[in-house]
């Protein structure tokens, strides 16, 4: 469990936030100059607050009232930074190594070849890392990080600096991380998409301060409206959310590839990929139509049937959260919700070509 | 012929010896300047680089001033040694020193800036202490721009005239090196060995030169000499 209470004061810019982090996969996320790297990095130790508290699992790390700091080399907190930061003058292997060799043996517990063939470095051990693709060299940096056996796992950015075929592999690493070896993560990004494929919650930072923390989905609005209209450091607009899932490829017929996800099965156009692969499946909301009766003889070849679990609208933009066996978010226009009176627990149908389903590996 | 040969060790000696005090205290300047926020900084900064600015028969006339009987450093000395060091080889060495550390700590800077913080933060989190991240991480990836420092630092230091003639004078034997000679000699009228002394100054100058441009070139730091315009490349 992670507390902090933090107030920093630089030029132009000030922090002022506070929040309780439980296990599991914490976001932070927001526009960029929120400060998000600079809380991440108020955790971390590289940077020290002016007045406040960080605590992790009960041990004071600042504090401003007892005094007390611990320097960032004594707090075991592993960081993974957006384009990897490894040292360019070592191989994967020191790389990994480097952390894992200064911790007491009796902290040791994962060896670091385990954790490179987890995350399938074992064939990369002697490379440099200019030697590496993006997707490696961050696997290389996770790895990295889980060699000093981390209390916690702070991410900053992991995905920013890759092409989205490769955003869902370290995606997919990410969780199986988090599912292999228990330790809490924070993870920092500005997509919402990116926090809601997997964070079961999310701190929502602007100008320095917090503006929600609850599950991502039901920050969705409050994160659209935050961004709309704002260019983030990437130079894209942040309004859109994609439902980011894992699935495994089916059987596909001459122009389609059946996609199977938790109790849902999708269309995608043909894929070159053998049934059983595991894959990320990311669909844009607004890509979907809604429907409250079942539609026949239509083109589209997705026809889901799903029931309303939530509503956020506001400003003529509304979020739905439908439960298809695979919960799903819908984006609809407050009109389209106005004239098909839909409420929550109200059964409708997710109808969505299988040109908007977009697949890429895990 | 064999004094000349003299002259010359001496000179290697007195920069040898200035350089190896320039360059720890020049990398400390240096990665305060680059990595520290602190109150006086700009201070040290013109401080350190004062020597740059002044003629340096000023700058060895201030450090006679120090060294000399009347400084309590003097009489600190003169009570443990049984002299000042004024006027002696290792006054010659230190205003050597004095005189090149501007330039080491700006070459030192120029390859500690070119390293990235974020490294060091990672080594930091990983367990690495401070002095251990200067040592595995910032100097490996600045070594060449350091080592680069260090020899601009030992070429000027080998080359100091002005301050040094002024705190350590013009002796023969002891406190005569290459530049001091060549003044000498040329004072003399005998410009035969003026010339022999000035063409081992320019070789080694020359040669100091080039392994400092080709290393430089091979790092990421920029050099101060010659610098492209808009510092370093993104």
């Amino acid at each position: 469990m992670i507390s902090f209470d933090i107030q920093l004061d630089r030029p132009g810019f000030s922090l002022d936030v506070a929040g309780t982090f439980e296990g599991g996969i914490t976001a932070v996320f927001g526009p960029s100059g929120a400060g998000k790297t600079t809380l991440l990095n108020c955790i971390a130790g590289s940077i020290r607050p002016d007045s406040g508290h960080v605590k992790v699992d009960g041990r004071t790390l600042y504090s401003s009232h007892e005094p007390s700091w611990i320097a960032p080399d004594r707090r075991r907190i592993g960081t993974v930074y957006q384009d990897g930061a490894l040292f360019p003058h070592l191989d994967v292997r020191r790389n990994i190594e480097f952390g894992w060799r200064l911790i007491p043996q009796s902290s040791r517990k994962l060896a670091p070849i385990e954790i490179a063939e987890f995350l399938g470095l074992e064939k990369h051990l002697s490379r440099l890392p200019a030697e590496l693709s993006g997707g490696e060299r961050q696997r290389v940096a996770i790895a990295r990080a889980l060699a000093i056996s981390p209390n916690l796992l702070l991410l900053d950015e992991p995905l920013a600096s890759l092409d989205a075929a490769r955003r869902g592999s370290i995606l997919n690493y990410l969780k199986r991380v988090h599912a292999e070896y228990e330790i809490p993560m924070v993870y920092v990004s500005h997509s919402i998409s990116e926090v809601a494929a997997i964070a079961s919650k999310a701190m929502l930072l602007r100008d320095g301060r917090v503006v929600g923390f609850d599950r991502p989905t039901s920050l969705l609005l409050r994160a659209a409206s935050s961004q709309s209209g704002t260019v983030d450091g990437q130079g894209e607009y942040q309004e859109r959310f994609d439902n980011i899932l894992p699935g495994v490829v089916g059987e596909s017929t001459r122009h389609l590839t059946a996609i199977n996800m938790a109790c849902v099965e999708i269309f995608a156009t043909r894929q070159n990929r053998i049934p059983g692969d595991n894959v990320v499946v990311s669909l844009g909301a607004n890509q979907i139509i809604l429907a409250v009766s079942e539609p026949r003889d239509i083109s589209a070849r997705n026809v889901i049937r799903g029931t309303v679990l939530e509503i956020w609208s506001s400003e003529g933009r509304v979020f739905l959260e439908v439960d298809t066996g695979q919960k799903l978010i819908v984006e609809l226009t407050e009109s389209a919700l106005d004239d098909l009176r839909i409420e929550v627990g109200t059964d409708v149908f997710l109808v969505f070509k299988s040109s908007s389903v977009d697949i890429f590996d895990a | 012929m064999n004094s000349e040969i003299s002259i010359i060790a001496l000179s290697l000696q007195t920069a040898a010896v200035a350089t190896a005090v320039t360059l720890p205290m020049g990398m400390l300047i240096a990665w305060l300047l680059v990595r520290r926020d602190f109150r006086g900084k700009f201070v040290l900064d013109v401080f350190v680089s004062l020597p740059l600015a002044l003629p340096p028969v000023v700058v060895g006339y201030m450090l006679l001033w120090i060294v000399g009987g009347n400084s309590w450093f003097g009489e600190v000395s003169e009570s443990l040694f049984g002299s000042t060091i004024a006027f002696t080889w290792l006054a010659a060495a230190l205003a050597a020193a004095v005189v090149s550390l501007p330039l080491v700590v700006r070459s030192f800077a120029a390859a500690l800036a070119a390293v990235d913080p974020r490294l060091e933060s990672a080594a930091r989190g990983l367990g690495a202490g401070p002095f251990r991240t200067f040592l595995t991480v910032t100097l490996p990836l600045a070594y060449r721009g350091v080592i680069a420092g260090a020899l601009l630092g030992f070429i000027r230091a080998f080359s100091e005239f002005g301050a040094t003639i002024v705190v350590a004078g013009n002796i023969p034997g002891r406190t005569q090196t290459i530049p001091s000679a060549i003044f000498t000699r040329i004072s003399s009228g005998d410009t035969e060995a003026a010339w022999r002394l000035a063409l081992v100054s320019v070789v080694i100058g020359i040669a100091a030169l080039a392994a400092h441009n080709w290393l430089l070139r091979r790092s990421n730091a920029s050099s101060i000499l010659f610098s492209r315009p808009g510092g370093r490349d993104q």
